[in-house]
């Protein structure tokens, strides 16, 4: 094994990765819903305001959100139909928030006046401007608009672009599949990516576990001076600052973004949908989803229209096994809890985990035992066991001071706890209040 | 110079004020809570320390041989401590607000500190000269601050602890005052002072 | 024995004189209507004034020309005995204590999820808004109680907070402190209060909550003019707090309570029950 020379970075763990599931599995579309929920809230900034009606039809494609300020982008129909509702409808964050909810008519129809384009003929701020219409945001999770991150300010040049296919979560393969399955796609959005940004430095990387992948991307990229770069199989090579480190070895500075470093990292999930947006105009309407766990009859990557309640996953999927103890949208380590199966995909849902019980530690938590796991674990550099402890005594000053701004809540240290202690949410925790705070002092 | 290097590190570490001689024990348990506030207290204690070993030292043999008045050294030394201290707090309060901000409100603590009284006392006892007075009182006071800031690093490490009910507060900073003071017996036989 | 009394006493009249020309030269002017009104504040320093610390209070009352905001810990008498030292009017205050309206512990309301994390309302109200399938019910975690400078504040076997009306100073640190609002701040003489902070509708209400209020409007048809409904959740009006208990019997789902009579369930505050009302103590 050659892994001791493969590029990673400091800290982190070696979850049990669960991807023999689906990774073999090929993805398959999904029949539409009887009603589709399109959230107006799928991106990281201000929420899209509705710009539809009860009773309108719209058609596949078609705004029903408009964005609102710069942080912001549109939500679509992700099929043709009529506009049974605009009201609060359970939000994967377990709040009631505004949604648009389409009834299909069955058609599919897009609508007629798609920007297709020619990405040798725009310029990057036509490019910026049709991503933006497009809806298109990170689609590793985090879902942070693409426009903003492709406009670094002019003080900041940036040098190198990271293409995102390491896929670090367990139980996720949405990322191996569209690598293995849409290659070209992917590539040419990369490639638009790369005249946005005008770099010359191009890096896919992609964790070591996936050497089908990697060698079908490295084939590819072939003579396009685009470098395919295997990299440690460890938990949370994916995330942004820590996979910079590993192939840059640049170290995003404490409270920077990686701009600073002049590396702008987008998802190869992002790269496909880019490539939609550009040359066929086909804005962000469906993505790649697994669906897995204990609690499903058969695990499965699917292609899922945005708006998709879960439970229509689920059935796609052969239905529930057993009853099910825990849901999560996205991955085990960073994905959000659900309360239902009633909530709909968004733009972000990497995956859909249905655990039973039994398969899943429902343990209260017990005292700290000192062992330093999580501070082993903690990719960046933390001691989450001190910022924690402080937290839980409302001394944030001090936790501040431990850099808890920092903390990329990545999950390590409560995965590497053995006492069950929450530690990522008691510095979630404490970096809400270090904001509240510095928010009153400004 | 030998001589007043032990004198120091025996006064620092072998018989340290606070956790050898135990004086000085009421300001290392009140303000210790917080290491900023602990130096502080070592910083304002430091002064005071050298310039009442200064003027006692003139007392013990200018005023107190001279006259053989020594069984008075006790009220004497408590009388000029406690005024010198009480003048130091009103001229620094005027000349410069920010050091009495960040010293002058330990100041009233130290003026009947026993730690000072015992130092002024034990200067005389050992009949040390002017020069070898002056660096033992050098030494006390490192030694005091450097107890003091341990003793408050412990204690900001203590306070994350789930120390059970019972302890909590003064209890567990008695036995880790306690702890503190075992590990510094290590030092016993360092020197000979 | 001559020379220890001269020498002595020399040595003292020379630290007096020092003394007395240092504090001649080196004298700071402090007001001293200041650190009278230092004095008198409780010294909690829990900031519910909006100044820093009581010495802050009290430097703004003797920098300003009138008392520009109330101790509320202190109440009435502090602020009268202030008003005297400054020669100001007095100021009139109503003194408040807080109320938890909610009586939805873990045996009488439902929860919406497992919760096994952070032992703070706070943190919890971020996961998914919070366990409670209530929208407005007490979470139970005991931030408010954490954060009470006075240990006014208990938390029942079952978690729930409930408030000492008898040790309460009317601050507001836990109203602040509180991430679903459901501590409120109110006279210290209505001491009746309608225990929900659910506005769902009564249907909804029942489905996860044995003790909401569930808009029925008996309270306000029994005296119209103590309580309001808005938002299918009724509340005393406090003009008319007097008036209030009439209707603590009628209520079907025992929301509303009477502190006069009991603390709500799980409670050791019961003691507290003897007479609070100013009009009793006048009398």
């Amino acid at each position: 094994m050659t892994t001791s020379r493969l590029k990673t970075f400091p800290g982190g763990l070696h979850p049990a990765d669960n991807k023999l599931w689906t990774a073999t599995s090929p993805i398959e579309n999904v029949p539409l819903p009887e009603e589709l929920i399109i959230p107006l809230s799928q991106h990281i900034g201000a929420p899209a305001d509705a710009c539809v009606d009860v009773g309108d039809q719209v058609k596949k494609g078609q705004v029903v959100g408009s964005a609102k300020g710069f942080v912001s982008v549109p939500v679509h129909a992700s099929t043709s139909g009529e506009v049974v509702a605009v009201e609060p409808r359970l939000h994967p964050s377990g709040r009631m928030l505004p949604a648009v909810v389409i009834r299909p008519d069955g058609a599919d129809a897009w609508r007629e006046d798609l920007p297709k384009g020619d990405p040798e003929l725009l310029t990057a701020d036509e490019i910026r401007d049709r991503l933006r219409d497009a809806g298109i945001v990170g689609m590793g999770g985090a879902t942070f608009p693409a426009h903003v991150k492709l406009s670094p300010p002019e003080e900041k040049p940036i040098d190198t672009l990271i293409i995102n296919g390491v896929e670090c979560e367990p139980y996720l393969t949405a990322d191996h599949r569209l690598m293995l399955e849409e290659p070209d796609r992917v590539l040419r959005g990369v490639a638009i990516l790369r005249k946005v940004l005008s770099v010359d430095t191009v890096c896919i990387g992609i964790e070591a576990n996936k050497p089908d992948a990697i060698a079908l991307m490295t084939e590819k990229c072939a003579g396009s001076g685009v470098e395919v770069i295997p990299l440690e199989v460890k938990y949370p090579q994916g995330a942004e600052k820590q996979l910079i480190l590993a192939i840059t070895g640049r170290e995003v500075p404490s409270g920077g973004l990686p701009m600073e470093v002049g590396v702008v990292v987008q998802n190869v999930g992002t790269a496909a949908a880019v490539a939609d947006a550009i040359i066929d105009g086909m804005p962000l309407i469906e993505r790649i989803c697994t669906v897995t766990g204990s609690g499903v009859v058969a695990q499965k990557n699917l292609r899922i229209r945005v708006g998709t309640p879960l439970q229509h996953l689920v059935d796609q999927c052969g239905g529930l096994n057993g009853e099910p103890a825990k849901l999560i949208m996205g991955g085990p380590m960073m994905g959000m809890a659900q309360l239902s199966l009633d909530v709909p995909a968004t733009r972000g849902t990497s995956g859909l985990l249905i655990f039973r019980e039994g398969d899943v530690p429902l343990v209260e938590e017990g005292p700290c035992i000192r062992c330093a796991r999580c501070v082993r674990a903690c990719p960046a550099n933390l001691l989450p066991t001190t910022i924690a402890a402080y937290t839980r005594l409302d001394m944030f000053d001090e936790a501040e001071g431990y850099n808890a701004m920092d903390c990329i809540e990545c999950g390590c240290c409560s995965y590497s706890c053995p006492s069950f202690i929450p530690l990522v949410q008691s510095l979630r925790h404490a970096k809400g209040a270090i904001l509240e705070k510095r928010r009153k002092m400004s | 110079m030998a001589e007043l290097l032990l004198i120091l590190i025996s006064a620092i570490f072998v018989n340290n004020f606070v956790l050898a001689r135990f004086l000085g024990i009421c300001p290392f348990l009140g303000v210790s809570k917080k290491v900023e506030t602990a130096l502080g207290m070592g910083m304002a204690v430091t002064f005071v320390m050298t310039v009442a070993t200064v003027v006692t030292w003139f007392i013990q043999y200018f005023v107190l041989i001279p006259f053989g008045i020594e069984y008075l050294q006790t009220i004497a030394f408590i009388l000029v401590i406690a005024s010198l201290v009480q003048l130091v707090e009103m001229v620094i309060q005027k000349t410069s607000p920010v050091l009495y901000q960040s010293l002058g409100i330990f100041l009233p603590l130290i003026t009947t500190n026993c730690a000072v009284l015992g130092l002024a006392v034990l200067n005389i006892q050992k009949e040390y000269s002017f020069l070898e007075g002056i660096v033992f009182a050098l030494g006390a006071a490192i030694g005091f601050t450097l107890a003091m800031i341990l003793f408050a690093g412990l204690r900001e490490r203590v306070d994350l602890c789930p120390v059970p009910k019972s302890f909590r507060g003064t209890a567990i900073a008695l036995v880790t005052a306690g702890l503190l003071s075992l590990a510094f017996m290590g030092f016993a036989g360092l020197v000979k002072g | 024995m001559l020379a220890a009394i001269i020498s002595l006493g020399a040595i003292g009249l020379f630290a007096a004189l020092a003394l007395g020309l240092a504090a001649k030269k080196f004298a700071v002017e402090v007001d001293p209507r200041e650190l009278a009104i230092l004095e008198l504040l409780p010294g909690a320093n829990c900031g519910a004034c909006g100044y820093p610390g009581c010495s802050g209070y009290a430097k703004m009352v003797v920098g300003g020309d009138k008392i520009a905001a109330t101790c509320p810990p202190g109440g009435s008498s502090v602020m009268d005995k202030i008003a005297n030292i400054m020669g100001f009017a007095p100021i009139t205050t109503e003194p408040k204590v807080a109320v938890v309206i909610c009586q939805g512990d873990n045996r009488k309301a439902k929860d919406k999820y497992r919760y096994l994390g952070l032992a703070d309302c706070q943190a919890a109200q971020k996961v998914a808004d919070g366990p409670k399938q209530c929208p407005g019910g007490c979470l139970g975690l005991g931030t408010c109680a954490r954060v009470c400078p006075f240990g006014a504040i208990e938390m029942t076997a079952d978690n729930l907070a409930v408030i000492s009306r008898k040790k309460c100073t009317g601050c507001g640190k836990c109203v602040a402190s509180c991430p679903r609002k459901v501590i409120r701040m109110a006279p210290l003489d209505a001491t009746t209060h309608v225990l929900c902070n659910s506005h769902d509708k009564g249907a909804l209400v029942r489905k996860y909550c044995e003790i909401g209020c569930i808009a029925c409007q008996i309270c306000k048809k029994q005296v119209p003019e103590a309580y309001e409904i808005e938002n299918f959740l009724a509340t005393v009006v406090y003009e008319h707090y007097d008036k209030a208990p009439a209707a603590v019997e009628k209520c079907p789902t025992k929301c509303i309570r009477d502190f006069m009579i009991s603390y709500p369930e799980g409670s050791s505050f019961a003691e507290a029950t003897v007479p609070l009302r100013k009009k009793d103590e006048a009398a």
